[in-house]
């Protein structure tokens, strides 16, 4: 009898395997919110990773400077060039936003998709294995960043929240492999068109713009930036530029793909936007038909049938 | 002194890696290369070897649960591959020569054995669709280089201070 449990090593390693299994496919599920025990860890490693992350960050800047005086003077030629056209872009643009205020103000409307409120974040890490593109930043919920929020840089969107501690918030950038990660696209060409963000291309190592209207041209270099229609991004924030237009997958509508404007590699400043129109709440992706933005009230009207 | 210097050194290495995680991938005449840091291993590896691989196990379990919560989410994956490639790391130099050189090459290949446990977790679960020869190439060798590098220059610091700890804990049984 006593060899019938041959080995309490063994007996040991079945449970923890059963165990492991279990834990995997509870951690695997389409979590929204992070339990209360992760939320401690993920604040405490948070706030050490960021006493790490700034000497890092102030280390990596003098490098970066270094680099930029090396190229001071022929950067000062390019930007002298450019310098001229300027002073017309910008009368062009204030006499362009006033008027715009006045039209604004003529039909009454003040909401606009443009409009967000600027958090500054610092990235604090990025998961060292790289399987998965995240990269976890130093504002969480106590300084007001909800999910769903998209993050970008000077130069363009990054991606958007997708996990929120009271310390620090975790940004699932745009190169992905997630089938439910879409954005709302629209490309500025004489006439704009409007498409999704899906996907990209390991290859190409470039962004992939579907569901074009085939009726409409879409041509290379032109210029893609979010529309706002999606409901979670503000409108009007760069995404990249158009390499190549095809078709998509059943010849319906075209593809594109997009070349980011911002630069993935190294991230250390972020801006997460906050939408001051109405941002719609819920997953997107799911395809349920649902009132995403009123959960509540389809609820009572289920009742009342 | 010693005795805190070890798990010290081990949570500094964990705080580091996404750092040097930010420098990747880098991109070479059109490739793209991904440098995975698998720092805090390399150390936990050797402190297996040449210190307790009881120690080196329960480490891995701390740091491996820390990791899967604040970087990937997935909670279990880390937390029992990093204790078992201590646990291997134990064992194998059971029946081996402890010579920095060997220990060095066993370390790289051990890490080597973690990146592809997780290329083929990653690849089932389908959050990763590049074939087996792209991994190889953009993902496995770059990741090797880099770390054999790594140990190459601070392995010799490792085992220094591993061993001053060995001493520092025979001289207090004695």
């Amino acid at each position: 009898m006593p060899h019938f449990f041959f080995n309490k090593k063994v007996i040991l390693l079945l449970v923890g395997m059963v165990f492991l299994v279990a834990l995997i496919s509870f951690s695997l599920r389409d979590r929204t919110n992070a339990t209360l025990p992760e939320q401690i860890i993920k604040d405490t490693v948070g706030v050490a990773q960021s006493l790490v992350a700034k000497p890092a960050n102030y280390i990596n800047g003098i490098f970066n400077n270094i680099d930029s005086l090396l190229n001071t003077y022929e950067e000062n030629k390019r930007l002298k060039a450019r310098l001229e056209d300027f002073a017309v872009v910008q009368a062009e643009a204030t006499d362009l936003k006033s008027e715009n205020t006045k039209l604004r103000e003529l039909l009454n409307k003040s909401e606009s998709l443009k409009a967000f409120n600027p958090i500054h974040a610092t990235v604090i890490a990025r998961n060292p294995d790289q399987w998965e593109e995240k990269i976890i930043l130093d504002k969480g919920s106590s300084h007001g960043v909800e999910k769903n929020m998209a993050v970008m840089t000077a130069k363009g969107l990054v991606g958007k929240i997708i996990l929120v501690t009271p310390f620090t918030s975790e940004v699932e950038l745009l190169y992905t492999n997630n089938p439910n990660y879409r954005v709302s696209a629209m490309v500025l060409g004489e006439k704009e068109a409007y498409g999704l963000i899906e996907g990209f291309d390991e290859e190409r190592n470039e962004l992939i713009m579907k569901r074009i209207d085939s009726s409409l041209t879409v041509k290379e270099g032109e210029q893609v930036v979010s529309s706002g229609l999606g409901g979670i991004f503000p409108k009007g924030v760069p995404i990249g530029e158009i390499t190549e237009v095809s078709t998509d997958d059943f010849g319906l509508t075209k593809m594109a793909y997009v070349k980011p404007s911002a630069d993935f590699s190294i991230l250390e400043h972020v801006v997460i936007a906050k939408r001051t129109s109405t941002v719609v709440d819920g997953s997107d992706g799911n395809a349920t038909n649902e009132d995403l933005s009123n959960p509540q009230k389809k609820a009572s009207e289920e009742e009342a049938e | 002194m010693v005795r805190f210097l070890i798990p010290s050194v081990a949570v500094l290495l964990f705080l580091l890696e996404p750092e040097f995680a930010m420098l990747s991938p880098i991109e070479m005449k059109g490739d793209i290369y991904y440098l995975v840091p698998r720092f805090l291993i390399l150390y936990l590896i050797f402190i297996s070897i040449y210190y307790s691989r009881q120690r080196a196990v329960m480490y891995g379990l701390f740091f491996g649960v820390l990791y899967d919560v604040f970087y990937i989410d997935i909670i279990g994956l880390y937390s029992v591959l990093y204790p078992l490639i201590c646990f291997l790391a134990g064992s194998i130099v059971k029946v081996i020569h402890q010579h920095l050189v060997v220990t060095t090459t066993i370390s790289v290949i051990l890490v080597a054995i973690l990146e592809f446990i997780l290329y083929q977790f990653f690849y089932l679960i389908d959050f990763t669709a590049i074939p087996l020869a792209d991994f190889l190439r953009s993902r496995l060798l770059p990741t090797i280089i880099a770390n054999a590098l790594f140990l190459m220059i601070l392995g010799w610091a490792f085992k220094y201070l591993i061993n001053a700890r060995v001493l520092q804990r025979a001289r207090e049984v004695s």
